[in-house]
């Protein structure tokens, strides 16, 4: 930047300090979990934090577990997934046929800009003030420990925030394309699944993969609305610590599940983050 | 385009507000009942008027829980803004390889809050935990990080900020990077103080995205409930219980559902506020 030119050095060097401190705060309780699931229960508590110089790693922790609770947890993975992957899914196809709606067509009854709105105060929604009556509701629908619940609840989370990205990622893309398509006899449909669709698809992807984050992430409705066959990886990360006290190397494998398929899958969406984080009220 | 289609475009928005006013407003109305109800044993028994409401002011656990938020509320959003902004100044220049960084440091953000819970428990241990350790060596004693009320605040305020500040950092790093890079040019003309620059220019004209961070962090910070859950458990005692955590409990445990349904009536009327604050201030960005 244009203040570099002075004093350049010092300041380079001052940069990557703090760049380094950052990037060190971020990643040691990731590498902590790591090394304590490959660490033998007596290495855990005698402080050790270099692999093969302070202690000798084992798979021990990760065969129990696979073993002893592989059930429980395949249950588990298998759970998020489904909920992810089906919340994800049924969220985006609607929000981006309402995203396509907004970005294109001018509503009079309810003007757009209201609608886009009343997407977005969802955002402003405390999930302690659908908890109660969702639950009540799912209990009376008999769905309580099942999957659909969950797919109906994050669906519902993940929805406002597909409509009003894929509405700005539309809007970015030109008329031309699809008035030019509609001139030589498509209808709006068509222009909207040949032409619009393919070339926001990117988006789509990035949308699909951060409203899946948020899903697997997801704990108080899982928390109230299963308790056996529909639990989640974060419920099943949450039952260990209170049945077996501080056996943290057990804790760290099932922590690792349950963190590192959102985290890295979010590395692949960087581009899209900005907008997604706020509802793109900040374009990044 | 967009003007000359006043029809048929119905088809396209239905089905997304259909699902969400099914899923948010038909509870909410339900739950507004709830909480003016008498409930015993899950079941509406009578009108209750406004007295589930009343009983939040005689009741001095809400008060504590109230406390406690509006302290993780403004320690984390403070907090998350103040090293996010600092981070955000640093990560601007332009210089090799700050993007490869840049996508590091958003990792925190897409961890599950109650797995970082569970994760600050093993870096919280008190006895030989990494960080006591670390302590240890800089001359500190033993830090009872979840046995005494006051640590345990801040064991929890910490892992927040570990996990939102990477949040104000990259919306606020978009937010200067659209920032001209002429403006600057024409500033350091007239100046040659960097503070001033930033104090006259970078920070007027960072504002709105700087709003936008604070809102959307107190929005958050008020629904806490899963690292409060997972790391203290609300404890020592009820120290570390927030609002979302207090309704959970007395709604979901205790099924004392018409009062928790008016705290939770209470936590909406908290983040409609913020949100009315955020509209009347951008507005135009949803045209």
């Amino acid at each position: 930047m244009r203040r570099r030119r002075k004093g350049s050095v010092v300041t380079e060097i001052l940069t990557w300090v703090v760049v380094v401190i950052a990037i060190l705060w971020v990643l040691f309780p990731f590498y902590w979990t790591v090394i304590t699931s490959f660490k033998k229960p007596a290495d855990v508590f005698r402080l050790s934090s270099i692999p093969w110089l302070q202690f000798t790693p084992t798979l021990s922790n990760w065969q129990t577990e696979f073993t002893q609770r592989g059930p429980e947890i395949l249950r588990g993975i298998t759970n998020s997934i489904i909920i992810a992957v089906f919340a994800s899914l049924i969220a985006v196809a609607l929000g981006t046929l309402a995203g396509y709606g907004l970005a294109r067509y001018k509503y009079v009854k309810w003007r757009n800009q209201s609608m886009a709105f009343w997407f977005l105060s969802q955002r402003f929604l405390p999930p302690a003030a659908t908890v109660i009556p969702f639950f009540l509701l799912m209990k009376s629908l008999g769905l309580l420990d099942t999957r659909v619940a969950l797919i109906l609840v994050n669906t519902t989370f993940a929805m406002p925030f597909a409509v009003l990205i894929m509405k700005d990622m539309f809007r970015e893309l030109p008329v031309e394309l699809e008035e030019a398509a509609l001139v030589d006899g498509c209808s709006r449909w068509e222009a909207f699944l040949r032409i619009a669709l393919p070339l926001a698809a990117p988006a789509l992807v990035a949308t699909v993969i951060i409203c899946f984050s948020f899903a697997w992430n997801e704990f108080l409705f899982a928390l109230v609305l299963t308790y056996k066959k529909a639990t989640p990886m974060t419920i099943i990360i949450a039952g260990t610590e209170h049945t077996q006290g501080v056996q943290f190397w057990y804790v760290s494998t099932r922590l690792l599940l349950a963190i590192l398929p959102p985290t890295l899958l979010a590395l692949t969406v960087q581009r899209y983050i900005v907008r997604g984080l706020t509802m793109g009220a900040v374009k990044g | 385009m967009r003007r000359r289609l006043r029809e048929k475009g119905n088809a396209f928005v239905i089905p997304a507000i259909f699902w969400v006013l099914t899923f948010t407003i038909f509870p909410l109305v339900y739950s507004f009942r709830v909480s003016l109800s008498k409930v015993l044993y899950g079941k509406l028994v009578g009108f209750a008027g406004a007295s589930n409401y009343l009983r939040m002011f005689g009741d001095y656990r809400f008060w504590g829980t109230l406390r406690f938020t509006l302290v993780l509320v403004l320690i984390s959003v403070c907090a998350t803004t103040a090293i996010g902004l600092g981070l955000a100044i640093v990560f601007n220049r332009k210089m090799k390889g700050l993007r490869a960084f840049r996508s590091i440091l958003t990792m925190p953000l897409f961890t599950a809050p109650v797995a970082l819970g569970y994760l600050g428990v093993m870096m919280f241990y008190e006895e030989n935990g990494p960080i006591n350790v670390l302590l240890k060596y800089l001359g500190m004693g033993k830090v009872p990080w979840l046995s005494h009320p006051l640590w345990a605040t801040l064991a929890i305020c910490l892992v927040d900020i570990w996990q939102w500040t990477p949040f104000a950092f990259i919306i606020l790093l978009a937010g200067l990077q659209s920032i001209s890079d002429e403006i600057y040019e024409a500033a350091v003309i007239d100046t040659s103080s960097g503070w001033a620059v930033f104090r006259h220019i970078t920070l007027p004209l960072l504002s709105p995205v700087l709003g936008t961070v604070i809102m959307l962090r107190m929005v958050d910070a008020f629904k806490a409930f899963d690292i409060p859950f997972s790391l203290t458990s609300g404890g020592p005692g009820t120290a570390t219980r927030t609002l979302t955590f207090y309704i959970y409990t007395q709604g979901l445990r205790n099924f004392d559902l018409g009062y928790a349904s008016a705290m939770a009536y209470f936590l909406l009327a908290i983040t409609m506020i913020i949100g009315l604050l955020f509209f009347r201030r951008y507005r135009e960005l949803y045209e």
